[in-house]
């Protein structure tokens, strides 16, 4: 994740200014070219129609390879990146929503919701009570609901803790 | 989404009872999608994504509830004029959808995707690849005309594409997250204080007649049974951006660019009913919902509809008015229940909003792979949201985009590949003007114009 | 989302927790999205199996959409082989797909198919003006010309709907299938919507589909790939009358886990013939234009193996598979 500490107005003159669109241009030609390949590589039935399958992917990576081109020529101000800090807090949000996901299968709902909730709670708001509070809450009470009041097809418990 | 959970709870019902509660279920959700849409930048539902352009501004600047009250009587003008439409109309209407074959429908999906360089006001190349990407996410799946898996790497999960609901609640709730923690809040309208709770007459006579005007677009993009609610909205609130003079107050809590896609999508929600009853053609997810209740119910839909079951087509209508004017009154008290979200402290709020997500898209589909899909979803929202690319074009860019290209790839098959089929109505050549005159020069022109002042960035 | 799901919450409690099933309640898996043919076996059949009392609890329905079926298909394979209280909706797509390998490799034997008890026999429609008078006139003049008739069908290319019209242009002399132009749209529905319109020549699908517009007078139905004339629909010819010996019906069934007892296996092939016999079963296919077809148990399994060897055979010769 990129960091500038200094996130106040664009120094003109500097080097780097404006790195943030060429980034994001640069990551965008390499995702549109692989695109573009793995087009090439879909499996063609003998079936097909004048347009074909791979008709529309090329257009779409080619558009997108010209507006990347854009941007690396004609960037826009860099916008205000965090700070390292901030950044590791949302990077450690991203962690706790993946373990979320795939615990949610093993584990059930219950113990996954309350612990992620918990710490994304804490993410936005360092108390502790207050997030251990919500997790908790938060888990067993939209459970009741999405279960019972509304018949979704959550289990409160996995496979791997009830068996 | 939430028209899906009554089901399982219908069948207890008779037929008229089941309908009833049914078709009001739809009406609502279309009349409350808007409200997260306004109050935490979500959508409750794929049309209401419009109304998060200017809606959360307006909430952001402490108007939440003047947005929330102008937006709840757009939605009941709108569909209040779709039911009548309805009403008078639908047997004639049916006969607009046989008029639209796949050059037709290609040319209205090119007409939506050229308003889309208006989204963004500032660089239209961001807009651009973000219809891009919202393009190429749709190409992935079963490719519909050779039925083979196209971009999916092999994987079973990727067969059927990647949900736009997937995307919707990444790009949007998520994304909130993200940009809340780094913000601590400054950029939300959690915890705004807000202003006294009126009717504000002002806004609603000001954009009366964007309203009336967004009721015809999305009335006409629903009954089309290709198009349905999304498009009527976003159809909407792009042409009234266009007409407007102060079109760069759109985005910033503009009250019509509220006002527009509220009419536009109940509009079109009255307008889906018409191919949906008439011709059994679900024009959207929710419509196919309605239509299997019909059909679990022993009530086929189809042009003898009318005939041979009016009392359940005049039930349903009488459901939609009553439910229409219900909603009309509910609106002003539950404004002052819906702002107290805004209240909510943020660390129990978002949380909450998380766990809501998650647990909603895994009760869909039932499978981790689409949580893991969404966060990523959430991940690219926060950064689009950083260097200021627009996210709405992604959204449209998956919920039309296969659709564009079946209909290109259908008329090309009926032409045997040649390209001139795809002029070959009045109705199509209709739209390729309206494309290219109404959107595409216009924005080549405010470039030339522009060119020797060059706008600040 | 949030105040949609609480919206939802608020009517739903208001009609009062009647089905919200409790711990034990078996599962109906329909592999696809609400309002689909696979939605409403498993939701009509889970229905009648609770009101005639064959089971205790309301059978829960899941939607697992993913790959036309495929995802539901390996998630039963993979995570749920010994569940007996599971039950999946399947018809004659899910036959057709995994005689064409489209489920990533998985096979028929992998699951116990327990029963069909309804069939959509497939029919060719036209547009009621349409010069086009009988199933052979339609075909001889695709076998002229095949540029000048599009086929449109709810399936994608290769599908079943595409596959009837293959095959019955295959006994009616075509060499080059290839040359047949058809395209696949969002539904029998919307197939017709497009032949009305004059924008596609004809229309393949299933019976039901077409019920409302015939009615209507809004289109000809040329031929029913049934056995012999569809009760109720007794104008209707059979292909097989017209010359043209091509049987191709939708049926709507079930499958459940390969590793289930065979006690678990007979307690549901039971309930499943149970909800044949009904008469809530009777009115149900009525209105959705089905005609009769009971199989259930061993006999269904090797009408189903049946079927995916045919259906193979019949990719592989006119060229939908190599």
């Amino acid at each position: 994740m990129l960091t500038n500490d200094s996130p106040g107005p664009e120094r003109p003159g500097k080097f780097l200014a404006r790195r943030s669109d060429r980034i994001f241009g640069a990551i965008m030609i390499a995702i549109a070219l692989f695109y573009i390949w793995s087009a090439s590589q879909t499996q063609v039935s003998f079936l097909s129609d004048p347009v074909g399958s791979k008709t529309f992917p090329y257009i779409v990576g080619a558009v997108s390879i010209l507006c990347a081109l854009i941007f690396i020529l004609r960037p826009d101000p860099d916008p205000p990146w965090p700070r390292l800090a901030t950044s590791a807090k949302i990077a450690f949000a991203v962690v706790v929503l993946i373990g979320f996901a795939v615990s949610l299968e093993p584990l059930g709902f219950i113990i996954p919701a309350a612990v992620a909730s918990s710490l994304i709670s804490y993410q936005i708001s360092p108390k502790p009570f207050n997030a251990m509070a919500a997790g908790v809450g938060l888990s067993v009470v939209l459970f009741a609901i999405f279960r019972y009041a509304l018949g979704l097809g959550l289990a409160p418990f996995g496979r791997a803790l009830v068996g | 989404m939430a028209i899906l959970i009554p089901l399982a709870f219908s069948f207890g019902l008779d037929a008229t009872q089941a309908l009833v509660l049914m078709t009001s279920v739809y009406y609502g959700a279309m009349y409350g999608g808007r409200i997260s849409s306004i109050l935490l930048n979500i959508p409750g539902d794929e049309p209401a994504l419009m109304t998060t352009l200017d809606g959360y501004p307006m909430a952001k600047q402490g108007r939440a509830a003047d947005a929330l009250v102008l937006s709840g009587v757009a939605s009941f003008v709108g569909a209040l004029l779709a039911t009548i439409g309805l009403m008078l109309m639908a047997p004639i209407l049916a006969k607009v959808a046989y008029l639209f074959g796949p050059p037709e429908y290609f040319a209205l999906y090119l007409l939506a995707f050229c308003t889309l360089g208006g989204v963004s006001a500032k660089n239209q190349a961001k807009a651009a690849i973000a219809s891009m990407i919202g393009l190429g996410i749709a190409m992935i799946g079963l490719d519909n005309q050779t039925g083979m898996p196209r971009l999916t790497f092999g994987d079973l999960h990727l067969m059927d594409g990647i949900d736009f609901l997937v995307a919707i609640v990444g790009l949007f709730a998520v994304t909130e997250i993200f940009v809340f923690i780094e913000s601590h809040g400054k950029e939300s309208a959690i915890g705004v204080k807000l202003g006294k709770i009126k009717v504000p007459f002002k806004d609603i006579a000001h954009s009366f007649f964007a309203m009336l005007r967004s009721t015809v677009i999305g009335f006409v993009a629903g009954v089309l049974p290709g198009a349905g609610a999304s498009l009527g909205s976003f159809l909407a609130y792009m042409s009234e951006k266009s007409i407007a003079r102060d079109k760069d107050t759109f985005g910033t809590g503009n009250p019509r660019g509220v006002a527009a896609p509220e009419a536009g999508n109940n509009a079109a929600a009255g307008g889906a009913l018409v191919p949906m009853l008439t011709l059994g053609v679900p024009g959207s997810g929710t419509t196919a919902v309605l239509l299997a209740l019909l059909l679990t119910l022993n009530i086929t839909p189809g042009p003898l509809l009318f005939d041979e079951r009016p009392e359940v087509v005049w039930g349903l209508i009488a459901a939609l008015l009553i439910a229409n004017f219900v909603l009309l009154i509910m609106n002003v008290p539950l404004v002052r229940l819906f702002v107290k979200i805004l209240s909510v402290p943020a660390w129990l709020l978002l949380p909450g909003i998380t766990m809501i997500s998650f647990a909603g898209i895994y009760s869909l589909s039932g499978s981790s792979f689409d949580l893991l899909l969404m966060t990523a979803f959430g991940l690219l929202g926060y950064f689009m949201r950083k260097l200021d690319v627009p996210t709405v074009p992604i959204i449209l860019g998956i919920l039309l985009g296969k659709n564009m290209e079946d209909s290109l790839r259908r008329a090309m098959v009926i032409s045997d590949g040649d390209w001139t089929y795809l002029f070959s109505s009045g109705i199509s050549i209709g739209l390729w003007i309206a494309a290219v005159a109404g959107f595409i020069a216009p924005m080549f022109l405010r470039n030339l114009l522009r060119k020797p002042t060059r706008p600040q960035s | 989302m949030n105040l949609k799901i609480f919206r939802g919450f608020a009517v739903a409690a208001v009609v009062s927790v009647g089905a919200a099933g409790s711990a034990a309640a078996a599962e109906c898996i329909a592999p696809a999205n609400p309002g689909g043919g696979w939605d409403f076996t498993c939701r009509t059949i889970g229905k009648i199996m609770h009101d005639i009392g064959v089971v205790d609890q309301p059978i829960q329905v899941t939607n697992m959409a993913g790959g036309g079926g495929g995802l539901a298909f390996s998630h039963v394979v993979t995570k749920r082989d010994d569940d007996p209280e599971l039950i999946v909706a399947a018809s004659s797509a899910t036959a057709t797909r995994l005689a064409q390998n489209a489920y990533g490799g998985l096979t028929a034997d992998q699951v116990r198919f327990l029963g069909a008890i309804g069939v959509d026999p497939g029919v060719i429609a036209v547009a009621a003006d349409s010069p086009h008078m009988s199933l052979n006139d339609l075909l001889d003049a695709v076998v002229a010309d095949p540029a000048s008739v599009t086929f449109a069908g709810g399936s994608a290319v290769g599908g079943f709907d595409h596959l009837k019209v293959l095959m019955a242009l295959n006994r009616a002399g075509l060499t080059d299938i290839r040359t047949v132009k058809y395209i696949g749209v969002d539904g029998g529905a919307d197939a017709i919507t497009q032949t009305i319109g004059g924008h596609t020549q004809a229309m393949t699908g299933d019976i039901s589909e077409v019920v409302g517009f015939l009615k209507a007078g809004e289109i000809r139905v040329l031929a029913v790939f049934a056995d012999e004339r569809v009760p109720g629909f007794e104008d209707i010819p059979t292909a097989r009358e017209q010359g043209i010996d091509v049987v191709a019906g939708n049926w709507r069934g079930l499958y459940v886990p390969k590793g289930i007892s065979d006690e678990d296996y007979m307690k549901w092939s039971n309930a499943l013939q149970a909800v044949a016999d009904s008469d809530a079963w009777a009115e149900a296919m009525a209105a959705r234009g089905l005609a009769p077809f009971n199989k259930v148990g061993d006999d269904f399994q090797n009408y189903v193996n049946a079927v995916v060897a045919e259906i193979e055979q019949m990719s592989r010769e006119i060229g939908v598979i190599q």
